[in-house]
């Protein structure tokens, strides 16, 4: 059995973590910004990359002792190396190579989506590749066939903003503050869901992609009009969202490699509304469904160190010099797609 | 007691490792941008990796990512080292330039310091600062900073718009820890940003 230190500090999460090779999680911390960006409405990376560099050693610290470790007893040590905001990367991936380089232990410098796709991996022993995967988060917003470690085909991506930017704008568009997704599902749960008429961006197109923007443009004017209530527009734009993902979901899985496991990945895999959704779409279809739990679906650590595990296994390391990258597709190979620009 | 300085707050990086006043190995580079991808190989080349009882790093002002990566990686090691960390004043080691070869100078220290801004704090002839760092718009420098020898990334400008005085022109360097007073020595590991974010509140 190996242990790996985990480090994640791509957005506005400072998270460490202990991680078995069998699935354990030893000990996890993990420290939410949302009141320091709150008054800006949305994630500033100054102020972001301020926290991290203050939080972070004392969380590494307090991870160990959670766990009555000391360092020599981890066997690599894993961090976020993008894609991300780049001042929170760095000082996440700079710690960990002084830890590796001062214990003498392997470095991991791992795309941040690499954990999100491996994470229902360490949450169920079950899930075997191929499987089928829907990485919606802030940032991201895609469909992915995940055939290994380190090889994932993008099916999909957005052409403008990612599922969870469009949550996150229609809660301030409702008033509903920051962060604003499981804001936007608890006022979802009082509303309407046919009340608003909204459009579903790309619905039946032939290329599996996704749009918001003119979802989240529907909703400014549905409020702007005055004629609905506020829970019957977050409901009825959760139910776009969610027709909109079936819709595209059902394209990709035309053009992929067959696989019988659905999974949903990503802070937007938390709203349970969209987890029902795609278990009876998964059902239907005679796929088996799973989804990490809420807290691994959001940015965290042990995710990290769990894709560490799983490059461990390999024998994989990164090298002390390797640079941070700010953009970072999972896919290499995939063709780039009009408009996706740094979420591809 | 061995100690490993760390400086990576401005263009420069900048690592010294001494066993007490003794150099035992150093590594001093100016590049600008690359210190995530260069601070940790150049310290692992250093005598017995670098490893040291005692790590002390420079906080800034300087570069805002900068003095995050020198801190980081000081902190990180210290954990695996069980080694103490402190942090030290970017421009107090500037400072010390006035002070090599056994020499005694007061001087004023003027840095890059972003948005066309000086870093600028004076110095006493031990090192101890006269007054609190702050950022100055090159016209407020000039009109403020009476010493004679000034030293920085700034040196020259300043001398050259003040019209008298002698520049030393010099980015931070490890190398000079030993001259820095110890009394400028920190816990308090918090980055000495120098400027608050430029992010305004919406109003």
């Amino acid at each position: 059995m190996g242990i790996v230190l985990g480090i994640e500090s791509s957005c506005d999460e400072t998270a460490a973590a202990l991680v078995t090779t069998d699935r354990t999680i030893l000990a996890q911390h993990i420290a939410s910004q949302d009141e320091a960006h709150a008054p800006y409405g949305g994630v500033v990376p100054e102020i972001a990359a301020r926290a991290h560099a203050e939080r972070l050693a004392p969380m590494i610290e307090a991870v160990l002792a959670d766990a009555g470790m000391s360092l020599d007893e981890c066997d690599a040590i894993a961090a976020t190396a993008g894609p991300g905001l780049i001042g929170g990367v760095m000082v996440g991936l700079v710690s960990a190579k002084a830890l590796a380089m001062a214990s003498g232990k392997p470095l991991m410098a791992l795309n941040h989506l690499e954990g999100h796709a491996l994470s229902p991996r360490l949450a169920d022993a079950s899930v075997e590749f191929p499987y089928l995967l829907l990485l919606v988060s802030g940032g991201h917003c895609q469909i992915l066939s995940v055939e290994g470690v380190g090889k994932y085909r993008r099916l999909a991506t957005t052409i403008d903003d990612a599922l969870g930017e469009a949550f996150d704008k229609t809660a301030k568009i409702l008033g509903l503050g920051f962060p604003g997704g499981p804001a936007v599902e608890r006022l979802a749960r009082e509303g309407d869901a046919a009340a608003v008429p909204l459009p579903r961006p790309l619905k039946g197109s032939a290329e599996p992609h996704f749009s918001f923007a003119g979802l989240k443009s529907a909703v400014l004017r549905a409020k702007e009009s005055g004629e609905h209530r506020d829970a019957d527009i977050a409901a009825s734009f959760q139910q776009a969202a969610i027709d909109c993902i079936l819709d595209r979901l059902a394209k990709a899985i035309g053009s992929a490699p067959p696989a019988d496991t659905l999974v949903v990945a990503g802070g937007v895999a938390s709203n349970a509304a969209i987890r029902g959704a795609l278990e009876t779409f998964a059902t239907n279809r005679g796929m088996r469904f799973t989804a990490p739990p809420p807290a691994l679906c959001t940015d965290n650590a042990a995710m990290i160190a769990w894709a560490g595990c799983e490059r461990l296994a390999l024998g994989h390391s990164d090298p002390l010099d390797i640079a941070a990258r700010p953009r970072w597709p999972l896919d290499p190979d995939a063709e780039s797609v009009r408009g996706a620009g740094v979420k591809a | 007691m061995r100690t490993l300085v760390i400086e990576t707050a401005t263009e420069a990086c900048s690592i010294a490792l001494f066993e007490d006043d003794a150099l035992l190995g150093s590594d001093h580079r100016v590049f600008g941008r690359g210190h995530a991808e260069h601070l940790v190989p150049m310290i692992s080349d250093l005598p017995g990796k670098g490893r040291a009882e005692r790590i002390c790093v420079s906080l800034g002002p300087g570069s805002f990512t900068g003095s995050r990566i020198g801190i980081a990686a000081a902190r990180s090691l210290g954990i695996a080292w069980r080694s103490e960390v402190f942090g030290f004043p970017t421009l107090a080691l500037v400072a010390a330039n006035a002070r090599t070869e056994g020499k005694r100078q007061a001087v004023a220290v003027a840095m890059n310091g972003g948005h066309g801004e000086w870093f600028v704090q004076s110095f006493d002839e031990s090192g101890l600062p006269r007054a609190a760092h702050c950022s100055r718009t090159s016209d407020d420098a000039v009109a403020v900073m009476a010493d004679e020898l000034v030293a920085g990334t700034k040196a020259s400008a300043l001398i050259e718009a003040r019209g008298y005085g002698t520049a030393l022109e010099a980015h931070p360097d490890a190398r000079l820890f030993d001259l820095l007073p110890p009394s400028l020595l920190t816990e308090n590991l918090a980055p000495l940003y120098g400027r608050a974010p430029d992010a305004k509140v919406p109003a």
